[in-house]
């Protein structure tokens, strides 16, 4: 048995924390040159640094220093670890954002240093999800390093080494630090180095206790490292300056039997998937704007001339994955810190639109759209495009998603009719615009489009003089309290403004069971920014009281109930829309927010027995109990109860959140979060704080009702839609080789989701598709992409994440997320 | 257990292959002509690239589309998704994969490529008649003596010119696996058609041979200490090079020279092979005209086939041993030796010298050793199964379970059985190889076999739960495979388990008519993705239908990139895999 305690040497880096990014940069400059230093003056010593970020950052501002670390780490002294961009949040980030992390990470560390980064590291964040083994793997490490939560926060993960699987059947061999990522000082190290050696010989393998000071950088001081050497010396124990990709190789090549752990590693800071909104806010938008904008732009540029734009997407992911950066995302770092947020996301979403614009224009402009007699003289006011009564104006509806969808898009003109590709009427409404100019309203229609595809609609303009059109049917009907079509049935309640009953005609069955979509308030006065040691958020202070209830919008396609709260000097308003044939209630939200250390939460209720709430985390889902503790999630929360026969459900759906709790079987989406910028334990002084959510807010979730488990109700797919909608983009008139609806990409199983169609970082021309399975089923799929004469079957196991890459005769590999580059 | 799935009649591919020049080929597909397919937003994924194919043919709502890489047929309206597309390719359906012509006759086409022609019939076949077209086809063309593993050809796709001997390293082990399955088909014709019905009794006959073929490899070493030969050959029968075999004469067995044994230094060396055979196992090759005297067996058995052995023996026990108490004495004696021998030999299985054999090991001491810490958690749940059919089979506990306990409470051999896959993981990090690369085949089936008879022997619901756990630990790599050979045993073992009987189904309606080996090319699919795994082993990313896939038994990766069939070219393989799982699954009622 090897008993050795391996002494890593390590710095811990927060690039944005209690500072800016501008001082992180200079920070990694310092605390590099240090470790250099250190390096040259102790033969043993050995460095550990993850965070391609930071390497980058100092080969473009020292690239002497650079040089100097590219030869420690040929020498095996200096030891990048962490294949990903940052040490991110674990939870919040998306599975595609994870595999971008890897992707531009080892890639990075493969040109510079020649080997991709084997040992995962996110020594400091703050909670894991269940899907990291596969996501780790994926991106080619197969060990980890983590900290959080610790023992006092969840005793019931296994201490120090264990395996670690997700639900695909991904295992990583997980070391979890006893205490702390920055042992330093020789008080310190005496006070904790007895633990580690206990450790040791508790569990018969060795253990990492990991050195240095850190969080501002710095590394291993001087006296840190000849303290340890004289430990060493001294024989006090089995002590050894190493790496932990050292470490792990030992332990393998030992006879272990650790135990096993099938599920989160959670919590450590609860409060970090709520606050600070607005950073939430932009990482969901600009991970979905830059996932479709790249499928359209693949799709564009093998249909026409259009340029790929891969090292765009490239840069533009590096900021997105930058301010995955756990202290960024988690919404505990300093205000002004995110301020250079939007900036960045800004950035990144700048190059997401411009690229999509690009691309569905060039699509668009080689739809045949042509209509005879169009182009016969008018006045200049009818050549207008948007004011041509004559003949209608074609307009080109973009779906990313890889499932057809059927939904509800808008344009910013009202108009008379609108036909589909086959001249069908279709339904559609004209509605308030956000505009006080001309008509003041913009239109509504039913678009139905292929999977990654486009339908062209056309639509005649307001003043257009024919009346021989045939009205589609609606089955939309309201009142200002009550709304209903073909599938659903919502009644408001008239006191609370929240949802008295909501029923799915084709079964009869009353979803609500409680508390239904009445807004909570939540005293917030206890916990820091992070909720240090608090679980739940269960102090309920107020509901926010009822202002008024109105039907603002009634026609053929959808009702609008807006419903007004107020608490304090807040309001909220939900604007709750109802469209035909739509099996969701979608809610617009506007909250001014003015309330200091609160949380609003919005519930659902669903009765019966049995509760069991289900979460999408990231490339997968995940069921956890409803102890009432609050729970990470990316676009959906779900709370099912109810005998096994007759189990039905709520999912919560959202664009923006990512927390919620669930004490029994009520479901509260945590809204917002209103706590004092980086109140690190609530220290504080009298001062004029700044919070994190006062202001206000604009966001949409959704309610949708189901029989079943969650996992087979097809939340996927809706929660994919609320979060990646079909783009309207109007046409001119043109003769051109593409029809007026085409798709792209043919999928045969609901339960495989498309979340990268892109180009090979190689510059190969090879076309790269990351398929995710999305129910925790075993399936076998076909792949049809004409586009790039591929059509291939893959097996995928339960939340299986694959990859495949695609060469110009549409053979296709399997391979990971980092394309197939470095293994050849 | 889930509702019962109805197997239905379903189309199979039966080729007819014809040489160039063959007179029975029609003349007019020389010159026959076809239009080349219009391709263009095809639905689906086809097996060649587009730009490959050359030729189509339409009959009906099928369209059969000849490409330089093989045949596709394509049915739109078939009931099955898996059967819209299906590929045929060479060697096993075509001569080669370059489609010259394809011309219709009736329902049925010829197929017209560079070296030859084939015609190609599909026909309906119902489950049942294939396990009982491929028993005929094992019985008339693989059994040797009741064993059957397979037998080599002279020629290729010729089963004519089959040799008259012939071994396999594993016969006990498949032939076992074939005597389950023929068990099973008693049983429910036994249940079905009523013990004296005339298919019954035939049931019966080959189930009972194939049982007396592997209790006489228990025997027939005439060692007299519960050993088991891994296979024997009659004295005419030529000596192939490859392990440990002992020739009989005299009441001695002496080792044979070979290439293994010069390497361990036994050569000439003597055994004791004075024990008597009992005459009834013995008849297998009297009746051929043999004596012991000559008989060479094959030595240094392995746990593969005391593993099942012992499944076998339970089985045979359950199911023979009531109507037939003579051969259910011998399977007692037999179990009874085999156990004895192992206890006493400190849970090894000796050979010669008293030396344990290479893989036969379960002892507490080869699992401390680096290769034995790997199979420990498999080798010990085999150990745990071979207590519990001993004990069932005699209906004696004493010394069994004295040895179960001492396995189970002091040195913790049930609490091993789940971590078998731990310990793969670690051994594929340290050497950095993915561990799908280093996992054994052919221990996907001893797993099974040995938690399937854990779990339905154990009593103790706290070891049953431990069995279980152990069971589910092989579910992933078990699910790699939709082998219902693996998932039915599973299903009785872990009744909460979900499988996709679908995919079930198609396995049975896929499997090929024949086992005769050739080979498929896989190389070159357009529809079929490949991976490189960390040490160059390539692997397909979906699961082929076993009739588009090379051809194996319970031992090999059904995603390895390769085109060969696991016994080469020319051979014909044994019907088990397809016997075992369909009465497995017939007689627990999973399917109709």
């Amino acid at each position: 048995m090897n008993k050795k305690i391996h002494l890593i040497g390590n710095a811990h880096l927060d690039p944005i924390w209690l500072w800016r990014w501008q001082e992180g940069c200079g920070e990694v400059l310092q605390t590099f040159r240090s470790a250099v230093d250190r390096l040259n003056e102790y033969d043993e010593l050995v460095f550990t640094c993850s965070s391609a970020s930071y390497y980058r950052w100092v080969e473009e501002i020292d690239p002497e220093l650079f040089d100097e670390i590219r030869k420690l780490v040929k020498r095996g002294r200096w030891v990048p670890v962490n294949g990903w961009w940052v040490q991110p949040d674990c939870n919040m980030p998306s599975g595609e954002s994870f595999a971008r992390q890897a992707l531009y990470s080892q890639l990075y560390y493969y040109e510079k240093f020649g080997d991709i980064c084997k040992i995962g590291y996110n020594v400091d964040s703050f909670g894991h999800s269940g899907m990291l083994p596969q996501l780790l793997t994926k991106g080619g490490m197969r060990c980890y390093v983590m900290m959080r939560p610790g023992m006092h926060e969840n005793p019931e993960i296994p201490e120090n080494l264990f395996w670690w699987d997700s639900p695909d059947g991904s295992r990583v061999l997980t070391y979890r630090i006893p205490e702390s990522y920055g042992v330093s000082g020789k008080e310190d190290i005496d006070r904790k180095l007895p633990d580690y050696m206990q450790r040791a010989e508790n569990t018969g393998h060795g253990m990492m206790m990991l050195f240095g000071v850190g969080n501002h950088g710095g590394g291993p001081t001087k006296g840190d490292i000849e303290y340890l050497m004289q430990l060493k010396e001294e024989g006090y124990a089995e002590l050894e300056f190493s790496s932990p990709e050292e470490y792990f190789a030992q332990q393998c090549a030992d006879k272990l039997d650790l135990p096993v752990w099938k599920d989160d590693l959670q919590h450590h800071a609860s409060g970090c998937y709520s606050a600070t909104s607005m950073m939430k806010q932009l990482n969901r938008k600009a991970e979905y704007w830059l996932q479709n904008a790249e499928k359209w732009n693949t799709v564009a540029s093998k249909l026409s001339n259009l340029p790929k734009a891969t090292e765009d997407f490239g840069k533009a992911w590096k900021e997105v994955c930058f301010n995955q950066f756990h202290d960024i995302l988690c919404g505990c770092s300093i205000r002004e810190a995110y301020d250079d947020v939007r900036d960045a996301l800004g950035y990144s979403m700048k190059i997401a639109a411009s690229e999509e614009n690009k691309a569905m224009l060039k699509i668009a402009e080689s739809i045949n759209t042509w209509l005879d007699g169009v182009s016969d003289t008018v006045s200049c006011n009818a050549r207008h495009h948007c004011r041509n009564l004559k003949f209608p104006r074609p307009i080109v509806v973009f779906n990313p998603n890889s499932f057809e969808v059927e939904t509800s898009v808008r344009t910013y003109h009202p108009s008379k009719r609108v036909q589909d590709s086959d001249w069908n009427d279709v339904l559609f409404q004209n509605v308030r615009s956000s505009r006080s100019n001309d008509s003041h309203l913009d239109t509504v229609f039913m678009a139905k489009v292929p999977p990654l595809g486009y339908a062209t609609y056309w639509l005649w303009h307001y003043d257009s003089e024919f009346t021989d059109w045939g009205k589609s049917e609606s089955g939309v009907a309201a009142d200002s309290f009550t709304m209903e079509n073909e599938h659903l049935k919502v009644i408001f309640d008239e006191k609370t403004g929240g949802i008295k009953s909501l029923v799915t005609k084709e079964n009869g069955a009353e979803f609500v069971g409680g508390e239904f979509c009445v807004p909570t308030v939540i005293d917030n006065s206890e916990p820091d920014t992070w909720a240090h040691n608090i679980f739940k958020f269960d102090k309920e202070i107020a509901k926010m009281e009822l202002k008024s209830i109105e039907l603002i919008e009634k026609g053929p396609l959808r009702a609008v109930v807006r419903v007004k709260h107020i608490y304090g000097g807040s309001y909220l308003t939900q604007d709750f829309i109802l469209s035909s044939g739509g099996k969701t209630l979608r809610v617009k939200c506007r909250i001014l927010w003015q309330e200091p250390l609160s949380i609003l939460k919005m519930p659902v209720t669903v009765e019966g027995e049995n509760p069991i709430s289900t979460y999408e985390i990231p490339a997968g889902l995940i069921k956890r109990p409803c102890n009432g503790e609050e729970e990470p999630a990316l676009t959906w929360g779900d709370i099912t109860a109810g005998a096994a026969e007759s189990r039905k459900g709520v999912s919560l759906i959202t664009d923006s959140k990512y927390s919620y709790d669930c004490p029994g079987n009520t479901l509260k989406l945590t809204m917002l979060r209103n706590c004092i910028f980086a109140d690190h334990y609530s220290d504080r002084p009298a001062a004029d704080f700044s919070y994190t959510d006062e202001g206000l807010h604009r966001f949409e979730y959704a309610v949708y009702p189901h029989s079943g488990e969650a996992e087979n109700s097809g939340v996927q797919q809706i929660s994919a839609l609320f979060n990646s909608r079909p783009v309207t983009v109007p046409a001119g008139y043109h003769k051109g080789g593409l029809p007026l609806k085409k798709s792209f990409i043919g999928i045969n199983k609901p339960n495989i989701r498309l979340d990268a169609f892109k180009y090979c970082e190689d510059g190969s021309g090879d076309v790269v598709m990351r398929l995710c399975e999305t129910e925790g089923k075993p399936v076998k799929a076909a792949i049809v992409c004409d586009l790039i004469d591929a059509g291939f079957y893959a097996d995928f196991n339960r939340l299986e994440v694959k990859t495949f890459r695609i060469n110009r005769d549409g053979y296709v590999k399997e391979t990971d997320f980092l394309e197939g580059i470095v293994e050849d | 257990m889930a509702q019962t799935y109805k197997l239905k009649s379903h189309l199979c591919r039966f080729c007819s292959f014809y040489p160039l020049g063959d007179e029975r080929i029609p003349a007019q597909l020389m010159t026959y002509s076809n239009d080349k397919p219009d391709l263009e937003g095809f639905p689906y994924p086809l097996p060649s690239k587009k730009s490959e194919y050359t030729c189509s043919l339409k009959i009906g709502d099928v369209e059969w589309l000849g490409s330089t890489s093989g045949l596709t047929r394509y049915d739109k309206n078939a009931e099955r998704e898996e059967d819209i597309i299906m590929f045929f390719s060479a060697p096993r359906d075509l001569h080669d994969n370059t489609v010259k012509a394809i011309m219709p006759q009736g329902e049925s086409v010829w197929v017209l490529t560079g070296t030859g022609a084939v015609f190609i019939e599909m026909k309906p076949l119902g489950a049942q008649e294939k396990a009982e077209l491929l028993l005929s086809e094992t019985l008339k063309y693989v059994d040797r003596r009741g064993m059957v593993s397979q037998r080599d050809l002279a020629r290729p796709r010729n089963l004519e010119s089959r040799y008259s001997h012939g071994h396999s390293d594993n016969d006990g082990c498949f032939t076992a696996g074939f005597a389950i399955g023929e068990i099973f088909r008693y049983a429910v014709f036994k249940r079905e058609k009523g013990a004296e019905h005339p298919e019954t009794i035939e049931a019966k006959k080959v189930a009972t041979r194939a049982v007396e073929a592997c209790l006489l490899l228990l025997h027939i070493h005439s060692r007299g200490n519960g050993f088991v030969a891994r296979t024997y050959l009659c004295p005419d029968e030529p000596v192939p090079d490859d392990g440990i075999f002992f020739r009989i004469s005299g009441g001695k067995a002496v080792c044979l020279e070979t290439t293994e044994a010069k390497k361990r230094g036994c050569v000439g060396v003597e055994v004791d092979a004075s024990a008597e055979i009992p005459a009834r196992l013995a008849k297998l090759y009297t009746d051929e005209g043999y004596s012991i005297d000559g008989i060479v067996y094959k030595a240094d058995t392995s746990s593969d086939e005391i593993t099942l052995h012992f499944l076998q023996m339970y089985f045979a026990h359950e199911f023979l041993g009531c109507d037939d108490p003579e051969l259910d004495g011998i399977i007692k004696q037999s179990v009874k030796g085999l156990m004895g021998h192992i206890i006493d030999n400190g849970y090894e299985l000796h050979d010669y010298g008293n030396k344990p054999t290479s893989w036969a090991k379960w002892s507490k001491d080869y699992f401390e050793t680096d290769f034995g810490w790997v199979d420990a958690c498999l080798n010990s749940a085999e150990l745990l199964m071979y207590h519990l059919v001993t004990m069932k089979i005699t209906g004696e506990e004493g010394r069994w379970r004295e040895s179960y306990d001492y396995l189970v409470n002091d040195l913790g051999y049930a609490d091993l059985c789940p971590k078998h896959f731990e310990r793969l993981y670690q051994a594929s990090i340290s050497m950095n190889f993915d561990y799908v690369e280093d996992i054994m085949y052919g221990d996907h089936m001893l797993a099974v076999a040995s938690f399937w008879g854990l779990c339905t022997l154990e009593k103790n619901e706290e070891l049953l739960e431990k069995y279980r756990q152990g069971f589910r630990s092989w579910r992933t790599s078990l699910e790699r495979e939709h082998n219902p050979g693996y998932d039915l045993p599973f299903a009785l073992s872990c009744p909460d388990a979900e499988i996709d009987m679908e995919r079930l189904a198609e396995w049975f309606y896929r499997m090929n008519v024949s086992r005769l080996a050739a080979g498929v090319s896989l190389t070159g699919r357009h529809d079929t993705p490949v991976k490189t795994l960390r040490t160059g082993i390539k692997e397909i990313s979906v699961l082929l239908p076993p009739d588009e896939r090379f051809i194996s038994k319970y031992d090999r990766n059904p995603l390895s990139f390769v085109n060969e069939d696991s016994g080469g070219s020319v051979c014909v393989e044994s019907c088990y895999v397809y016997t075992f799982a369909y009465w497995i699954g017939r007689y627990y009622g999973f399917f109709e």
